[in-house]
């Protein structure tokens, strides 16, 4: 699939412009190497940075609610303006789990689909084609992603650096948008979750172990929560003292319960857009605890969530007949 | 700022009820080393009234704010010490409960283990207590109104004490008339007065009343709301007459085309009706219904070439295009009066009840007996080829009760006496038969009850201690067997006719009921009330009272007494006009909550909205707390995700320490 | 694990149905273990998940929660909605490692006294069967 930036950027540039429109956020190229950053698009010349390639892995959405609403000054009027914001399939997944919950309003945002064809892991792409500080262009090439830099271009196949949660998106096109830039793209066949799999198939133990080893070295960062999308409470219990659900200090006990918890707050909810995992500094495969839990919630309890705008939301509804065979 | 908590304990002894397994001493001098604890005692019965002095002098010698009572469940006290402390000035919130009675020394035997319970118990509990807030109960008003669920015996006297006490009641009857089982039975033990002479009257009144609304061939739908204030919906079947102009006259019941094709359900379906019918001649409202299932016009849309009963109804009162109504009211209160279903005999098939029409239910034999009855009160059976008069009769006891084997395990309390009724009955009609009647126990345990059964014996009715096993036929005779076990004597013994005296059971279709006010059923399946002994007439729902067989099997005099019980209990709002209201409700933290409504579309009771507030300048939707209406569950507080709505009482700041007290880390 | 390890386990129970169903069994003198310390609540529904997390974290071995049966909540729903919460929650801890014998939940109305200590029974002897709970318990730092 081709991207067409020209199109991207002019979209941009007239959505940006828009009177109604506080800001637009999209990707742009980072400083070095393969990052890319946010672009907080406020007119439309400064559309002309924005990019969507294989490398925008990030999930825009969380900037939707990671905004703080600043107190207004007296006599002053609260900035209304809508904020635009470009998502690609799993993003817009947030974006309308947004709108179950009431975390945004459809009318606060304009939203650009970017219909996507599976992004790359780069942490998997550094470890094969180590960074460079010059910043790195990438493309998508049929069955291939395209690496360009020094002006050289780079065959990779897709499946070598293809993120895991694209290797297992059912979304790949935007479930909601103001705009869709491109055609849809088709979806291909889903990988089996193996790493879900592998722990299921240990016993109890096995999986202590293997999440002890995990647990162990997460550094209580809050780095998974900050990214969510959709943890965005102004006042986190995890961050509380009374009550105190989690003690402050970074040891087994306390970093398994924080970790339990935000599973468990995610269930129903996760969209699998896989941030979490990604800015982990400790590598904790935490998309593997939120992947199970949104198995569990499509197979036993048959919901979706962040595909229906007006579902009810998984945790504050019930079906007569949800399973209970677990019970005495 | 809050005082600092200074807590007193106080563990009960509760005679030897728990200090036989608790070592309440050792909990005392336990309870005294915990944190913020200033006093820790125990006594015989904290319950009693010394019991409450003591707490109340400590509270004013010491300056106790916090006081933890370990004892029996609160479900028992609570209330008691609410009020004891409060009287004492410290709020009645500031109470937590230890459980060491129900849940600690009754269930375990070893004192070791119930005192180191006992102990966890008691520090959950001052954990609790410290971090309780005060709370303030508030007033409502209540509508002076009540509801009045069935119109047998008791819910007819329920609605005429509270109409004659000048509150509107709403009497709500699902059949065409009211009069209930009672107004089915012919005489009543043991003053053998006649069950419709008694009864009609009440019934006309109940009807007439100017303060009762009656509501017949009607079925309530839904009941919101809470004490004081229920929003009752009220479906008024169609009877396809029209109530205001139909006279009564029958005209229409003797002209129908399916004349007396159908089993009356009063005469137990030994007598028949026609289509178009009144179910007694009694009944009230006296207004004719048509059975829509077997009337000829409204089942098959065509009745000859026009409904006969519309062509003789001079009155013009059939209306074949009635629809069912829906009327709307409030009450402050709510009496379920829904009665009972005789025992299907069908149950147990090794009575024939199915096979042999000379095996009959107690019911039926009210019928049989009765002068206004399907024989004119001739009590006759048909022996293949005439009708006879019977000569040896036999009438079994407890069918269906006292047998697990159908599920029953409790006494139905009436059959002995109704039992022993019909057995004189029988004789006066057929002062030459043999009657004999089949027991395992007779239990004549009422007010000249003992004196009836004393009667029947000596009027020539024979008692044989057995239950039979089988009921069988062998030419034209029905074949009991059984054994006497007074005598150890196996029996065939061969009779005319048997009359099962069939027990009570729960309504089949209580469960409606049931769910409309979220009530419980006790093991036996019939409703549960709020204590066995002390709140009989009270449900777990505020607000809500049974009246009758609805809440166990009784006879008439104990419904009468109860449904008087029922209704002034639910006076008691009505004549305050007020009633407080639950002060344990859910709170919001509104700086903290983030507008997600989970809690809305949870709340059962709608009692959360979502409302614009201003946070510095931005206008932010949070969810706030109709008190009303919260009931103080907490499901609403399980899925805040940022622990913004709490429910008084509950609160995670207050259970979490309850956890880390029962944990105690090793 | 040693042979006489006896368990602690913190009950939640419902106050309509489950507490007047344990308070049965005390009114019936039905005898069962002593290791289960019940915390009332309003509604089953009331219990956060995250409760049994951290009863765990707090020194329990086992947890158990118990609400009226499907249909006869005191508050018509709660008990579904725990039914929901808890068994994600039941799915998550056996995930991460949470022996399931750790955690119960049941359906106990008023009138189920034995059934009550049927429960108890089965819950204290799953504990029991899956020992002290190390996990993730949180240990007293001796400074």
């Amino acid at each position: 699939m081709k991207m067409d930036l020209e199109q991207l950027r002019k979209t941009a540039a007239e959505v940006a412009a828009r009177e109604e429109v506080k800001y637009l956020v999209g990707w742009k190229q980072g400083t070095y190497g393969y990052r890319v950053a946010p672009a907080f698009v406020e007119d439309a010349a400064g559309a002309a940075e924005l990019i969507f390639s294989p490398l925008c892995t990030a999930n825009l959405a969380t900037y939707l609610t990671l905004a703080e609403q600043l107190p207004v000054p007296r006599g002053g009027e609260p900035d209304d303006r809508k904020v635009a914001l470009m998502v690609k399939g799993c993003d817009s997944r947030a974006v309308t789990q947004l709108l179950v919950e009431k975390g945004i309003e459809r009318d606060e945002v304009v939203v650009i689909g970017c219909p996507c064809p599976g992004v790359v892991d780069a942490a998997l792409l550094a470890e094969k084609y180590p960074e460079t500080e010059e910043p790195a262009e990438m493309k998508w090439d049929g069955e291939n992603f395209l690496l360009i830099r020094g002006g050289e271009e780079t065959k990779i196949a897709r499946n070598e650096i293809l993120a895991e949660k694209c290797r297992l998106c059912r979304y790949p096109n935007p479930v909601v948008s103001d705009i869709m830039l491109g055609e849809e793209v088709e979806t291909w066949d889903l990988a089996e979750d193996e790493g879900v799999q592998e722990l299921e198939n240990r016993d109890v133990d096995g999986r202590a172990e293997y999440w002890a080893e995990q647990f162990d070295k997460c550094v209580r960062c809050y780095s998974c929560r900050n990214v969510c999308p959709l943890c965005y409470c102004q006042d986190c219990i995890l961050d509380r003292l009374n009550p105190t659900w989690v003690n402050r200090s970074v040891n087994f006990s306390e970093n398994t319960a924080f970790n339990i918890a935000r599973a468990f707050h995610l269930a129903g909810r996760c969209i699998e857009c896989g941030e979490c995992e990604r800015v982990c500094p400790a590598n904790i495969p935490l998309g593997k605890l939120n992947r199970k839990l949104a198995r569990e919630v499509r197979d036993k309890y048959d919901f979706e969530p962040g595909v229906d705008p007006d579902a009810e939301p998984f945790q504050a509804s019930f079906k007569p007949d949800d399973p209970e065979d677990f019970i005495l | 700022m809050t005082e600092k908590p200074k807590v007193g304990v106080y563990i009960c002894h509760c005679g030897i009820n728990i200090s036989s397994t608790v070592d309440v001493d050792a909990v005392a001098e336990f309870a005294q080393k915990l944190p913020n604890v200033k006093v820790a005692r125990t006594y015989s019965y904290m319950c009693s009234d010394p019991g409450q002095v003591l707490i109340k002098k400590d509270i004013e010698e010491q300056g106790l704010n916090r006081i933890v009572v370990a004892s029996c469940s609160p479900r028992m006290h609570e209330p008691t010490f609410r009020k004891a402390i409060s009287e004492a000035g410290v709020n009645p919130y500031f109470l937590e409960m230890a459980n060491i009675r129900e849940q600690c020394s009754w269930v375990h035997e070893d004192i070791e283990e119930g005192t180191a319970k006992a102990e966890k118990l008691v520090s959950a509990s001052v954990a609790k207590v410290r971090l309780l807030e005060a709370l303030e109960t508030k007033e409502v008003d209540a509508e002076p109104a009540a509801l009045v669920i069935g119109a047998g015996i008791a819910g007819i006297q329920s609605a005429l004490d509270i109409a004659d006490a000048g509150f509107k009641v709403y009497l709500v009857e699902k059949t065409p008339s009211v009069g209930g089982r009672m107004a089915q039975l012919d005489k009543t033990f043991p003053t053998l007065d006649c069950s419709a002479c008694i009864l009609t009257p009440k019934m006309v009144d109940a009807a007439s009343h100017p303060n009762i609304e009656l509501l017949s061939y009607s079925e309530v739908e839904e009941i919101k709301g809470f004490v004081g204030n229920f929003d009752v919906r009220v479906r008024k079947k169609a009877r396809y007459v029209d109530f205001d102009k139909c006279t009564g006259c029958g005209d229409c019941a003797t002209e129908c085309r399916v004349k007396d094709r159908f089993p009356s359900e009063f005469d137990q379906g030994m007598g028949k009706r026609s289509a178009i019918y009144l179910p007694f001649p009694q009944a009230v409202p006296a207004k004719y219904t048509i059975d829509p299932e077997n009337c000829l016009y409204l089942s098959r849309g065509k009745c000859g070439k026009s409904p006969k009963c519309q062509d003789v109804c001079g009155a013009g009162a059939i209306s074949f295009d009635q629809e069912d109504e829906f009327v709307e009211f409030k009450v402050g209160a709510v009496i379920v009066a829904t009665g009972f279903d005789p025992f299907d005999a069908s149950r147990k098939p090794e009575y024939g009840y199915d096979d042999y029409p000379n095996v009959i239910t107690g019911m039926e034999m009210e019928r049989l007996v009765s002068a206004s009855g399907p024989t004119g009160g001739k009590v006759k059976i048909f022996n293949g080829e005439e009708e006879i008069e019977p000569k040896e009769v036999a009438l079994i006891k407890c069918v269906g009760s006292r047998d697990t084997s159908v599920g029953n395990e409790y006494c139905s309390r009436v059959c002995c006496m109704y039992v022993a009724k019909q057995a004189h009955l029988i004789r006066d009609k057929l002062p030459d038969a043999n009657i004999r009647i089949y027991y395992m126990d007779v239990r004549a345990f009422g007010k000249g009850f003992e004196e009836f059964y004393d009667r029947v014996r000596r009027e020539n009715v024979r008692y044989i201690r057995g239950n039979p096993s089988e009921i069988f036929k062998r030419g034209n005779k029905l074949v009991v067997k059984v054994e006497d076990t007074l005598t150890s004597t196996p029996l065939e013994d061969e009779v005319d006719m048997v009359v099962l005296g069939v027990g009570l059971e729960p309504r089949a279709d209580m469960r409606g009921v049931m769910d409309l006010l979220r009530l419980s059923q006790s093991p036996d399946g019939f409703f549960l009330e709020a204590h066995p002994k002390l709140r009989p007439v009270d449900t777990a729902t505020d607000g809500v009272f049974l009246a009758g067989c609805a809440q166990g099997p009784k006879d008439i005099p104990d419904t009468v007494a109860q449904a008087k019980g029922a209704a002034a209990s639910a006076m008691i709002p009505l004549a305050r006009g007020k009633v407080t209201i639950n002060a344990q409700v859910a709170t919001v933290n509104e700086a903290t909550c983030r507008g997600c409504s989970f809690c809305v579309s949870i709340c059962p009771y709608t009692a959360i909205e979502m409302v614009t507030v201003n946070r510095f300048g931005n206008e932010v939707e949070v969810a706030r707390v109709n008190e009303a209406l919260c009931k103080g569950c907490g499901s609403c507080s399980a899925a805040c995700l940022s622990d913004s709505i709490q429910p008084k009482s509950f609160r995670d700041s207050q259970i979490l320490p309850q956890i880390a007290a029962l944990g105690v880390l090793k | 694990m040693s042979a006489n390890f006896e368990p602690n386990v913190v009950a939640f129970l419902c106050n309509w149905c489950s507490y007047a169903g344990a308070d049965l069994a005390g009114t019936s003198r039905v005898n069962y273990p002593s290791n289960i310390q019940i915390i009332r609540v309003m509604c089953s529904g009331r219990v956060n998940p995250l409760y049994v997390m951290n009863a765990l974290q707090q020194g329990a071995d086992g947890v158990l929660v118990s609400g009226c049966h499907p249909g006869d909540c005191h508050y018509m729903e709660g008990n579904f909605y725990a039914r929901r919460r808890l068994g994600m929650l039941k799915d998550l801890m056996e995930f991460v490692g949470v022996d399931p014998k750790r955690f119960h939940m049941s359906w106990v109305s008023a009138s189920e006294g034995h059934k009550w200590k049927e429960v108890v029974e089965k819950t204290v002897e799953d504990a029991k069967e899956a020992g002290p709970f190390e996990g993730f318990r949180r240990r007293q730092i001796d400074w």
